[in-house]
């Protein structure tokens, strides 16, 4: 019985091994959209875009959202441009939209130099402290909500840099579309390897 | 209200991001004599864990660190910043500050200053990030106290 006991307790300690390993590798499911009774509304704006055409988020209603907080002096921001580029031009036709809103305090003389040699092809609207408060403050960039097409937070928002896979699952999975291998399970690249120390 | 109850929905975002992420801590009391020159060393602490962009940022969307000083009896003639440390960032290369550093203003008494104690107030305008998110540009209010000499 001891013995019994102490295999129970060699293979227990194994699991939790294991377990623990896997998750120092970071191999991790992406996050599963929050109930649809436990969504809440984001919070609706109207704000204009590089056209001066005034966008209100609610026009957004019927489309996925990807609703990112950026800025130009933002690094991390512009790491995730090129990425939210190809989903906008990947999913446009699956009912998907990005919408970027700039927090920058120089306005458009600012941002449309930034637009135009980034070749951004989503919308950028230019947000404002009033927007910032409705969403929790904005202090940090980048701040990023899906919405789903009810005008939901779908997940949990990400704020700063978070892996690309993380936004494609998510995206895929309130479009409805077959979530790939990469998307189900992804090996998350270190921080380390974005952001290495600094050359001595 | 309505901001209330959005800022409780996203109550842990709207605490990040809000404290300083740095110290500014002036040198001690500047003397000068009226229409002479003298030379300032304000310390400035980045948090750990966190860089601010260098006075000249390698790109032209970035925001530079920058000590203004505010008119007084002491006028700034010029301020040396430290040499920034080069960090890559994906595939940019930023040039910042982190840690502990000195920025040096050379000050110049006017000929016409009020002899005797004063204060003198700049600001230093600054933008920070960690190593996942940026945070919004900010100024740090210093202070100087100074005191004018006759010649």
């Amino acid at each position: 019985m001891s013995v019994w006991k102490g295999s129970l307790g060699l293979s227990l300690t194994a699991a939790l091994l294991l377990l623990s390993s896997c998750t120092q590798t970071q191999e991790v499911r992406a996050a599963s959209a929050k109930p649809e009774s436990e969504r809440k509304a984001a919070p609706d704006f109207k704000l204009k875009d590089a056209d001066g055409q005034t966008v209100s988020l609610s026009d957004y209603r019927g489309k996925v959202v990807l609703l990112n907080f950026w800025a130009t002096w933002c690094g991390p921001c512009a790491l995730e441009i090129p990425w939210f580029e190809e989903f906008e031009q990947q999913y446009k036709s699956h009912g998907f939209e990005v919408l970027g809103v700039s927090m920058d305090d120089d306005g458009w003389s600012a941002v449309k130099p930034y637009i135009a040699a980034h070749k951004m092809n989503y919308r950028i609207l230019l947000g404002n402290d009033s927007v910032a408060q409705l969403y929790g403050g904005l202090d940090a960039l980048p701040t990023t909500f899906i919405l789903d097409r009810e005008g939901r937070i779908a997940f949990t928002p990400h704020v700063g840099l978070v892996n690309k896979d993380d936004y494609l699952s998510e995206i895929q999975e309130l479009l409805g579309l077959k979530r790939t291998n990469a998307s189900l399970f992804r090996v998350r690249p270190p921080l380390a390897a974005l952001f290495p120390r600094p050359a001595e | 209200m309505l901001r209330f109850f959005a800022c409780a929905l996203l109550l842990p975002l709207c605490s990040l991001g809000q404290q300083n992420k740095l110290i500014v801590k002036p040198g001690q009391t500047l003397t000068v004599k009226r229409g002479e020159t003298a030379k300032e060393s304000t310390t400035v602490s980045v948090l750990p864990g966190f860089h601010v962009n260098s006075d000249k940022p390698k790109d032209e969307f970035l925001i530079p660190l920058k000590l203004t000083w505010n008119p007084g009896p002491l006028q700034a003639i010029s301020a040396r910043y430290p040499k920034s440390e080069d960090i890559k960032v994906g595939n940019q290369i930023l040039a910042v500050f982190t840690g502990s550093f000195n920025i040096e203003t050379q000050f110049k008494a006017l000929p016409q200053a009020p002899v005797g104690p004063a204060t003198i107030t700049g600001k230093l305008r600054y933008q920070a990030c960690n190593n996942e998110m940026c945070f919004r540009p900010s100024t740090a209010e210093v202070s100087l106290p100074v005191v004018v000499e006759a010649q």
